[in-house]
């Protein structure tokens, strides 16, 4: 099927969404007692979890240690079942690193690591269903899990994804969308200053277009913000109705 | 924005593994219905709606959307609710051909069709059960969708869904009042009685589909290896292991040869650069003229090659025994990417044929017009009655089991040999419609009528420059004319330099962006010229009257002014924008060249001064003459910058035969090359080079230029060759040296020669194309022929659409300067390269139907000729191209170009006597590079070079499936000499114009001979008809006699 439509004369993608419409999220913060924050998102079918233990003591080589600032480490692994082929991924492949990498880069933007000088932040996110924008939902839970576990950020890190069909920015790209191969952007915001804390492409994509697909990802970023907003409200308010007061 | 509620789980299975795949799906509660009944706003965007006066609406089940779209698009049906469901069908199980004509059936304005997203609807969307099927299901979601829809209207509208499915009229047929579930063939019974074209459709494709489940039940031996699957094909053309191009039928030799042109990418990676042989129908495999094919090579042992010869279309190539030239690359298709089936004209067997092909009488093979395409195998009981007729059908599908392709009949044409039937026939076969326009298109158009007469706006007025007193504004065109579409000025500014002025018919004005009208336009692209007639892309209200620039009368114009110094010509600067004129004067070419030769006694040649004084007259003739003496100055100043970076003088050998609306034929003028043509050419090219210059500036990714590349040097190795031959050099390296070799091959004593090589140098180059900036690197925007960076054409928008975005886009431009927005809504550079590329292809469309009319007249003429006897038939040819069996020859005096054979089918070769006269005699022919010897057994032998002069006579092979076709023949290998020695050119052409004449006439003789014999004698006309004996053609002889008189002195008259 050479022909999948991505968008129908009608404006419509092909799970129904119109092009700047997000998936469903629906998001829950405290998953696991045992860690200092844990979180977990689902965008779609896209389902993640992050976890995050610290500030702490810098573990194993104390060289690694930085005077100013504390060390975010990050970890990415996704489970052998969340692909439609099941596939086992070995711990530090290519791409767990190069995720890894984005996701670090992305939290030392966000977090105020001068508050903590020679620590460390482990952030480890798992991806359980891979439908799409995995970048994006892991940045997504990881900021609840750093927010859950009281570590001071700037702002929310907000993430999402945006392609460009025939000549209309799509945001929030689905595995469908992805598996097409045109271009696409990757895009983390700190939503309330619009200071962009990492955006990634790598195919080609003509640079008049850019901007559209650019202004697509932030407003879809926006949207993730509001949504999140109201989780971390949400979790916030139960929390104090069990601490009785 | 969150509206999105649910989603669902889909089973599916890939590649024989059972894999389970969950995709979402959102649904919402507002989904436009699109109707003009619904009260809320919501449902009825911008854009297309239904139409308000339909008394029902009509629901297409999704077998019916894929098995009769045919009918759906007839125009008439009105109200039809496409559903999503069935639309996606059409997209997954009859692939993208079929779902793009549905596509554009729901974006075309004039067809009252709409697209529900039902499955996106919340009420509407329906999950599939489990082990329910996946026909039922689309079923179930169709008729939920029509129901919802009925009860959204507020149960005013009756909705009606067809179906061909009898167990779901039996469960729905009653299940909701107002929504009526009836079979396809019922509703048009029903609803549509007096729609024949619709019952006749439907009748057509029913029939061959039971043909078709019949035959897959029989299936007998393949005649053919089956298509690869589409992956398979798309990994071996990634690998390099099959090729995809375009297969081209090479039209003399159907039934064998064919050639792959290799696409894009693949050209590159293969190494390969001729094209691929296809030889035989067997590796043709079922693909047809057109289709973009997968080939995959043959081992070299088994590699072919081309054959040189001659041949007819008989198909008894066998008897020429030729040994064919080198080996070149072969291969079989191993698939088809994209099936380009159109509309095919076909000839029905006549009745001896019929009963030789024997068992099924309602299976009936009948003949494309077009010798690149297959017999088609069609089913009808209407086979005697369509005998005589040129016929239009469609192929449905071609099963690896059958030899031919099965089709079906659509719609009758005219009768063979009738002139309007072939021309049909022309259209047809080249795409064209050319239906007149509607109402709701006319409605469109402004008003000029005696009572009513057009006038300019006010409004208008203050927006526009008025250039209606201050500037000279004429027009040069051929005499006749309507559609004058540019007029030109000249004047002095006060500091001494020059002001010239090109202002072009404002259309856009009248054609407003996606109007029905210019819906109509795009689709039509240009006005087509045919030998007799043409058929606009305009009314004629706007074509002849309002946007004609003509003299005496205020017209809205788009003008391009540039200041230029009054000694170099260089130009200071450029002015665009929208305008008033009042044409001063409307020229004829002669007019204009007797006033630049200083020729004042054609004074009563214009109309326009003839009202005046003596005194009066004088001066505004000086003045007049002024200005086309600047412009001719002016002219040949841009022309010889242009020259210097080498431009090229080309020449095509079509001789263009253009007619007025009345076919009038005197009216014709010979295009004689005089000045004036050069000097109007020189400054239309001009504007378009600085309008190109302008669009392309402000919309440096969606401008619409013309491209015109160079040439692949191996192309002119035939020019080289045949310039040797006549001690010619030619240097091809660079149009600026080649248009100076063209310049110096001149043969005084022969100026056919000259013209000869011009127009192969224009066979051996590359069309000019229409084009967007965004697709294309800055340095191929290049104008080869005219040397120009940058071309577009802005200067006819009458009589072309891309003149109309090129306005459009040069008015956005403007305005963008003026930092006004930009109101009008410019295609992207995605759209624009998709109407590029349909525009591109209606020109090629236009000329082919050019020539071919052309052709059709040629033969119309000569038909009727005794060639043995006539004085006409016989000709001075020139011989271009030499073949193993025959040599190629061009008659200038009536343009025609065709082949003479110097063997003929008994074997037997041609042999002059020593007066020159020619005999065929046993012997064996001599081909080498630039001559040809045929030597008789006798001993004797004649030899033809290129260029060589000789006698032939004209003859017409008549066709009954195929176009008639001029054959020559060789009668003597000196020159032909012409009583009278007219000079050259001019008789030619003058001789073209009578011979359109004579046809024309003809033709109307005919038509009333049929008429006379009808009143009169009814009965014997009938008999004689259907026993088509030689009395009849003794009375229609004789009346023809008669006619040819009255006819002849009416037309005087």
């Amino acid at each position: 099927m050479a022909g999948l439509e991505l968008l129908s004369d009608q404006g419509y993608r092909v799970d129904g969404r119109r092009a700047g419409e997000l998936r469903k999220i629906q998001a829950r913060m405290g998953v696991f007692a045992q860690a200092d924050g844990s979180a977990y998102i689902e965008q779609g079918n896209t389902k993640a979890l992050a976890v995050v233990y610290g500030p702490h003591e810098i573990r194993g080589s104390r060289a690694r240690a930085l005077p100013d600032r504390a060390l975010v480490n990050c970890q990415y692994s996704s489970a052998t079942f969340s692909t439609g082929e099941r596939k086992r991924r070995p711990h530090g492949d290519r791409k767990s690193c190069e995720m890894g990498l984005q996701l670090r880069q992305t939290f030392e933007a966000a977090i105020l690591t001068q508050l903590h000088p020679r620590s460390q932040i482990d952030i480890y996110v798992q991806v359980l269903q891979a439908d799409g924008g995995t970048y994006a939902a892991c940045v997504n839970a990881a900021t609840l899990a750093v927010l859950d576990a009281g570590i001071p950020m700037r702002d929310f890190v907000c993430a999402c994804s945006a392609g460009f069909v025939d000549g209309t920015a799509l945001a929030d790209l689905s595995h469908v969308e992805e598996a097409a191969g045109g271009p696409q952007l990757a895009l983390a915001l700190l939503p309330a200053s619009g200071q962009i804390a990492l955006l990634e492409m790598d195919a080609r994509l003509h640079e008049d277009h850019l901007e559209h697909v650019l202004e697509a990802a932030a407003q879809a970023a926006q949207g993730v913000h509001t949504l999140l907003d109201r989780v971390v409200r949400q979790h916030v308010r139960e929390a104090s109705i069990l601490l009785g007061d | 924005m969150l509206q999105k509620r649910e989603k669902v789980l889909l089973l599916r299975t890939f590649r024989g593994r059972s894999l389970r795949l969950v995709r979402e799906h959102y649904v919402r509660a507002r989904v436009p219905c699109l109707s003009p009944l619904c009260p809320q706003p919501a449902c009825r965007p911008d854009g297309k709606l239904l139409s308000s006066d339909a008394t029902h609406y009509v629901v297409p089940d999704w077998k019916v959307v894929q098995d009769f779209l045919e009918v759906l698009e007839l125009p008439e049906l009105r109200g039809v609710v496409f559903m999503q469901t069935a639309c996606q069908a059409v997209q997954h199980q009859r692939g993208r051909r079929q779902y793009n004509k549905l596509r554009n059936l729901l974006k075309d304005a004039r067809h009252d069709c709409i697209l529900f997203a039902n499955e996106f609807q919340q009420c509407c969307y329906l999950p599939r059960e489990r082990g329910e099927s996946l026909e039922k299901w689309q079923t179930r979601s169709i008729y939920k969708a029509a129901v919802w829809y009925y009860h959204h209207l507020q149960n005013k509208m009756p909705i009606l869904m067809v179906t061909e499915d009898e167990e779901a009229i039996q469960q729905y047929g009653s299940e909701t009042e107002g929504v009526f579930v009836i079979s396809f063939k019922n509703y048009l019974d029903n609803f549509w009685p007096d729609l024949k074209a619709a019952h006749e459709l439907c009748d057509s494709i029913l029939q061959s589909r039971r043909e078709r489940e019949r035959e897959s039940q029989e299936s007998h031996r393949k005649e053919y290896p089956e298509h690869l699957p589409l992956e398979v094909l798309e990994a071996g053309i990634k690998s390099g292991r099959y090729i995809q191009g375009i297969l081209n039928v090479n039209k003399h030799r159907a039934q064998v040869e064919a050639f792959v042109r290799l696409q894009g990418a693949s050209s590159k990676d293969s190494g390969l650069l001729s094209d691929i042989l296809i030889h035989g129908m067997k590796a043709r495999n079922r693909s047809i003229h057109g289709d973009v094919v997968v080939v995959e090579l043959l081992p070299r042992n088994e590699w072919k090659g081309r054959t040189a010869a001659l041949s007819e279309n008989d198909g008894d190539d066998k008897a020429l025994g030729e040994s064919p030239s080198e080996p070149m690359p072969t291969g079989r298709v191993v698939g088809i990417l994209q099936k380009n089936w159109r509309d095919y004209v076909v000839t029905f067997p006549s009745k001896e044929e019929v009963q030789s092909q024997g068992k099924n009488p309602q299976k009936i093979l009948v003949t494309p017009w077009d010798y690149r395409i297959p017999k088609i195998r069609i089913s009808t009981q209407q086979a005697e009655a369509l005998q005589d007729f040129r016929v239009v059908v469609r192929i449905d599908s071609w099963e690896s089991t059958s030899v031919y392709p099965n089709g079906h009949f659509v719609r009758v044409l005219g009768r063979i040999g009738d002139l309007e039937g072939e021309i049909a026939t022309i259209l047809v076969e080249n795409s064209i419609s050319v239906v007149p326009f509607s109402e709701a298109q006319m409605c469109e158009m402004p008003v000029n009528t005696p009572e009513h007469p057009w006038t300019v706006s006010p409004e208008e007025e203050q927006g526009r420059k008025d250039l209606r007193k201050t500037l000279l504004v004429f027009s040069i065109d051929p005499k006749g004319c309507e559609d004058v579409d540019d007029t030109l000025s000249v004047r002095t500014l006060n500091d001494g330099n020059l002001e010239l002025g090109v202002h072009i018919a404002d259309v856009t004005h009248f054609v407003a962006p996606n109007s029905y009208i210019d819906i109509e336009a795009r689709t039509r692209a240009t006005t087509y010229y045919l030998a007799d007639r043409r058929y606009d892309m305009l009314p004629s209200v706007l074509s002849t009257d309002l946007c004609s620039l003509l003299g005496g009368v205020d017209r809205y114009a788009v003008s391009v002014l540039w200041e230029l110094d009054k000694t170099s010509y260089e130009i200071r600067r450029v002015w665009y924008g929208r305008t008033i004129i009042r044409s001063a004067y409307k020229l004829f070419y002669e007019v204009a060249q007797e006033l630049l030769d200083g020729n004042f006694s054609v004074v009563e040649e214009i109309p326009e001064l003839r009202a005046l004084d003596e005194e009066s007259r004088r001066t505004r003739l000086e003045e007049l003459a002024w200005a086309v003496g600047k412009l001719t100055d002016i002219a040949r100043h841009v022309r010889a910058k242009r020259n210097r970076c080498g431009a090229l003088e080309l020449e095509g050998v079509e001789v263009h035969i253009q007619l007025d609306e009345k076919k009038n034929i005197h009216d014709l003028i010979p295009k004689q090359p005089l000045e004036v043509h050069e000097t109007v050419a020189e400054c239309m090219i001009l504007a378009n080079h600085w309008v190109a210059r302008k669009i392309w500036e402000s919309f440096p990714h969606q401008a619409l230029l013309r491209q015109h590349p160079p040439p692949h040097q191996e192309f002119f190795s035939e020019l080289r060759e045949c310039a040797r031959a006549k001690g010619f050099f030619m240097d091809t390296r660079s149009n600026k040296t080649l248009a100076d070799s063209l310049d110096k091959a001149n043969d005084p004593g022969d100026p056919v020669v000259n013209r000869l090589l011009r127009s192969m140098a224009t066979q051996a180059m590359a069309n000019a194309l229409y084009f967007s900036t965004g697709s294309c690197a800055e340095e191929e925007f290049h104008h080869y022929g005219l040397a120009l960076d940058k071309y577009t054409h802005f200067t006819s928008p009458i009589r072309r659409y891309s003149d109309i975005i090129v306005h459009r886009l040069l008015l956005a431009a403007i305005s963008k300067d003026k930092k006004m927005e930009i109101k009008e809504n410019l295609f992207s550079n995605k759209d624009l390269e998709e109407l590029c590329r349909h525009i591109n292809n209606r020109n090629r469309a236009a000329q082919r139907a050019q020539k071919q009319s052309t052709e059709l007249f040629q033969c119309m003429y000569f038909r009727d000729r005794d060639p043995e006897a006539e004085e006409r038939c016989t000709s001075d040819g020139v011989i271009y191209s030499i073949r193993t069996n025959g040599v190629l020859l061009f008659l200038p005096r009536f343009g025609i170009k065709g082949a003479a054979y110097l063997k003929n089918k008994d074997g037997l070769v041609i042999s002059c006597g020593p007066d020159g006269h020619s005999e065929w005699k046993p012997g064996s022919l001599q081909r080498s590079q630039n001559k040809i010897t045929s030597t008789t057994t006798e001993g004797a032998s004649v030899t033809f070079h290129l260029f060589d002069h000789v006698t032939v006579r004209i003859s017409v092979q008549a066709s009954r499936c195929h176009s008639d076709i001029i054959r020559l023949e060789i009668i003597s290998n000196k020159l032909h000499m012409t009583p009278g020695a007219e000079p050259f050119l001019q008789s030619a052409l003058l001789l073209k114009s009578d011979l359109v004449k004579e046809v024309t006439r003809s033709v109307e003789e005919a038509q009333l001979a049929q008429e006379v014999p009808r009143d009169s004698i009814q009965e014997e006309y009938q008999e004689y008809r259907q026993t088509k004996g030689k009395s009849l053609y003794m009375l229609l002889e004789e009346i023809r006699d008669l006619a040819l008189l009255d006819v002849s002195s009416s037309c005087r008259i």
